[in-house]
């Protein structure tokens, strides 16, 4: 198939991407091994929580972080560049599934184990637990739902001066184990949740908000929790917990759906296996129903992910490798140098491994010249960051999604305009 | 500060003591038993689960190997529901000299151990990973044991005696009367709370720790040197028969299937101090290396899990009335006869297969020394659990799991842990530590490495009201900190996978470094 860009990956990054090559006119095929990454996201965007303490603004952090970590996705990015991603992405989902908050300033979220998690947008399901709010939390544990333990955090926010208190509700459901996605098909449907409504608002006490698990509803999100709102007459807001992420599906669903609005194709369980610059363009060797089929692009997007998607692997024989196209890897130890040190919370040497990238998203030699003229690098796969650590996950993948595909259009407008 | 009474104080909750206790329990004697961590959790806890036939050191050491064979034939009739029967293969490599076979075949047959050698094809085809190299083949009765299971038996069977089982109470000194030890001071090492002792018999069953309970009894001379071991669980059962190469013992010989996984060992490095166990990624590399050469492609397998144990090595400095066989590396010290100190014994060495003996032997000794006479039963009486003789069966947690499916929350999927095992776990331990509660169930020991089941074990162990938040957090962090230590020496290809989505469950999701700790 003749297309535009090819990208590798449905993840965050690769489905960002994709959606605004599209939206801009290109031709865009996402060719995805499975289900992307999104599945495993609470889907917070978080663009920077730790620098190493907590980061109240993102906006005025972001610049000095720049500076201490010129290796970093967003300094190959720019500031700007993020800022502008987040309103894109924002306004790409809009009310289907709304984002609320700024770069000015994180929100201070509860997770699911009673930390202080700071974000800089969310969704509107989970905006009311902003702790910068002092309004009482009444936290709402449901029995079969293992993944979640309303007690614990509850008396961590308690211990934190925020006033907190749990309950726990039975479900009407037959099975004793139920994981969130079965919870989550169970809100769908309004008699179950006016019952759990029911259920609950005897147990609330004046002026409290109400804090689920993010399992409120798969199909309609912005919907049921609007419901829940309206028939408890407060606050509602649910904390991303274990995965499967029912926020993350919810979003990558709505990706998905926008991607084919823009005319976009998505191929799930057709994975790249190779790709090979050819003339002005690329072409993308992808498995499908064992066999191979050649796709000629203009341009491949690499957003296959990391060490945790598989993209990227650490062989026995302790050597590093991208799996995809064997692109050069930045921050490698070298051999004998150690990989891990044994604190889990302090650095590992290994976490910032990942693609080495210029300020182009094109992948580079230890030289810092191209190896790949027409593949450009998104999300997970590029290195320099430690998200988990950062909370940048998210704030990665949607700027650098969004940044690769603003070059890619760009090279085209400016290609145009030369002819 | 609490005071108690008791006939005999054994410190050290090795499987050595915890017999020791059970040991003592059975002829009738009050008794404390000691650690200053969780039971099993040195030595003990840290070896292969490998049960011995006694093949191993058929050549090299034909007593130690006539005492494995006995102790392995009664360890089946009284600690049965510990014990794995997997039968054991030794297995002739392309690097091995094949005449070894011969003499291993003689020292079989002198020291007692049942030995069958079989066609290669036959053993290739009862453990098709096997190195299709191999030249001779043995079959012996090796099996696999688990250590907490077994010890915690001992400790429960003795309980049920009248004993006292006192983990995380560690000696910080011994009392001497005149020339006779007459007790100890015990600090919880959980509360801080100090508790005196007053005991009539003092047994030191501290291993590779010995020589410092001896030192708090003014004791000098007793050395004991640790000898570093260390051991990779891979995931899966690579073999589901114990395998041993068959040449002289060497590093990363022996491959044991126990529970869930193989266990792959081991390394033999004087150490510096028991205490102070670094595992280096070329170790790791080296025994990778060796267990490659028993399972080709063992080496890129999925490592789940590293760790280091120490062997005490006992090198008396004090000439005479020690009775230190050099041949078996077990030494029982009868202080009154070797320093003129009365109500005293030490015991270290030895390994776990002979922990019975080795319990046997010191209590013998103390009865002497008191001048009583109470024969040992622990080569009859069943441990409980083990009543009716059944051993341990792999498949039994998913016959179990079978028959709850829709009746029971699935808190563990690794291991197979339902919470209302959990909770009777918690409950029974009483204890607030995570790790405790791993090692007693097997917690988060499977692929993920407690990434799912531990932030649900966190909850419902603060549910059950065992702990506040602040310990509930606490305890959560330090497994992590804990399971982080075992792991990443050994962290590639899909464990790496696994660990780096943990990272994000616990601190990209839960925050988990940034919860709040105990107020100051």
């Amino acid at each position: 198939m003749n297309v535009d860009v090819v990208v590798a990956g449905a993840g965050t990054a690769g489905l960002v991407a994709a959606v605004r090559a599209a939206q801009g006119g290109a031709k865009v095929l996402v060719l995805a091994k499975g289900a992307g990454a999104t599945h495993l996201s609470p889907v917070t965007l978080d663009v920077l929580g730790y620098a190493p303490e907590r980061v109240e603004s993102p906006l005025a952090a972001l610049p000095g972080f720049i500076a201490e970590h010129p290796d970093h996705p967003y300094a190959k990015t720019g500031a700007d560049a993020i800022a502008e991603a987040v309103s894109w992405f924002r306004d790409t989902l809009g009310e289907d599934y709304r984002y609320v908050g700024d770069l000015e300033r994180n929100l201070m979220l509860p997770s699911a184990a009673g930390a202080v998690r700071p974000s800089a947008l969310v969704p509107a399901t989970m905006a009311g637990g902003d702790l910068h709010d002092g309004a009482p939390i009444c936290v709402v544990g449901l029995r079969p739902m293992k993944d979640f333990h309303a007690a614990l955090l509850a008396d961590n926010l308690a211990r934190q001066g925020h006033d907190a208190r749990a309950v726990m509700l039975d479900l009407d459901v037959e099975r004793v184990d139920v994981n969130a996605l079965g919870i989550a098909r169970m809100f769908d449907r309004p008699e179950a949740r006016s019952l759990v409504a029911a259920q609950l608002a005897v147990r609330l006490k004046p002026g409290e908000r109400v804090c689920f698990p993010a399992v409120l509803g798969l199909r309609d999100a912005m919907g049921v929790w609007r419901d829940l709102e309206h028939s408890l007459a407060r606050p509602v807001f649910e904390v991303p917990t274990l995965p499967p992420s029912v926020p993350g599906l919810r979003v990558d669903a709505l990706l998905v759906a926008a991607l084919r609005r823009a005319g976009g194709r998505i191929i799930v369980g057709s994975e790249v296996v190779g790709a090979e610059p050819a003339g002005d363009g690329v072409t993308v060797r992808a498995g499908a129903a064992a066999r191979e089929v050649v796709h000629r692009a203009e341009w491949l997007v690499l957003a296959t992910g990391g060490f945790a998607e598989g993209a990227i692997t650490l062989g026995s024989d302790w050597r590093a490798r991208e799996t995809l196209l064997d692109l050069p890897l930045a921050h490698m130890p070298e051999a004998g140098e150690p990989r891990f040190v044994p604190e889990y919370f302090d650095d590992q040497p290994m976490a910032r491994v990942g693609v080495a990238v210029d300020s182009g998203l094109r992948p580079i030699g230890p030289d810092g010249a191209r190896v790949h003229e027409r593949v450009l690098v998104a999300g997970a796969s590029i290195g320099g960051a430690v998200p988990w650590k950062e909370h940048s996950g998210e704030g990665i993948s949607v700027t650098t999604g969004h940044h690769a595909a603003g070059r890619l259009l760009g090279a085209a407008t400016s290609a145009k305009a030369a002819v | 500060m609490t005071t108690l009474q008791t006939e005999v104080l054994v410190v050290g909750g090795g499987a050595t003591g915890a017999g020791i206790a059970w040991d003592a329990a059975l002829r009738g004697y009050d008794v404390i038993l000691v650690d200053r961590a969780d039971l099993a959790e040195g030595t003990s806890g840290r070896f292969h689960g490998l049960l011995h036939s006694g093949g191993r050191y058929v050549v090299k050491d034909p007593v130690a190997a006539k005492e494995c064979i006995d102790e392995n034939v009664i360890l089946r009739r009284v600690a049965s529901a510990a014990i794995e029967d997997t039968g054991g293969l030794f297995v002739t490599t392309p690097d091995d000299d094949p005449a070894y076979g011969d003499d291993f075949l003689a020292g079989c047959a002198k020291a007692g151990v049942p030995v069958e050698e079989i066609d290669v094809a036959q053993a290739l085809r009862a453990e098709p990973r096997l190195n299709p190299g191999i030249r001779r083949a043995f079959t012996v009765p090796d099996a696999s044991i688990d250590v907490w299971q077994l010890v915690w038996a001992l400790a429960n069977g003795a309980s049920a005696r009248g004993a006292r089982i006192l983990p995380y109470h560690r000696a910080v000194a011994l009392h001497r009367d005149g020339d006779a030890v007459v007790g100890a001071d015990l600090r919880d090492e959980r509360t801080g709370e100090e508790v005196r002792v007053e005991a009539g018999f003092t047994i030191n069953a501290g291993g590779a720790w010995a020589h410092e309970i001896a030192e708090m009894a003014g004791i000098e001379g007793v050395s004991v040197v640790p000898g570093k071991g260390i051991m990779i669980a891979m995931n899966h059962r690579l073999v589901n028969t114990v395998v041993n190469r068959c040449t002289m013992p060497a590093d990363g010989d022996i491959l044991v299937p126990i529970r869930t996984v193989s266990v792959i060992g081991t390394t033999d490095i004087r150490s510096a101090h028991a205490d102070d166990l670094p595992v280096t990624q070329e170790e790791v590399d080296q025994m990778l290396e060796d267990g490659d050469r028993l399972v080709p492609g063992l080496r890129s397998s999925r490592a789940l899990r590293v760790w280091a144990g120490v062997r005490p090595l006992f090198d008396d400095k004090k000439g005479g009335g020690s009775t230190r066989d050099v041949s078996r590396g077990t030494a029982l010290l009868d202080h009154r006869d070797r320093d003129g100190v009365e109500g005293f014994i030490t015991i270290t060495g030895g390994k776990l297969t002979t922990y019975r003996l080795m319990a046997e032997e010191a209590v013998d000794a103390m009865v002497q020394q008191l001048g009583h006479d109470r024969p040992c039963t622990t080569k009859d009486a069943p441990l409980p659990g083990s009543e009716d003789g059944a051993y341990m069966l792999a498949g039994a947690r998913l016959r179990t799991r079978d028959s709850h499916l829709r009746t029971e929350q699935l808190i563990c999927e690794c291991e197979l842990i339902e919470r209302s095992t959990l909770e009777a776990g918690m409950r029974s331990r009483g204890s607030r530590n995570l790790d405790d509660i791993r090692r007693n169930l097997r917690l988060g020991m499977g692929p993920c490495q407690g990434g799912f089941c531990i932030y649900r074990a966190t909850g419902i162990l603060h549910e059950l009201d065992r702990l506040d938040g602040a310990e509930a957090s606490e305890s959560l962090r330090r497994f992590l900190e804990e399971r982080w230590k075992g792991v990443w020496p050994i962290l590639h290809g899909d464990q790496l996978r696994q660990a780096r989505l943990d990272d994000w469950i616990f601190q990209g999701i839960l925050d988990v470094e940034h919860l709040p700790g105990a107020p100051a």
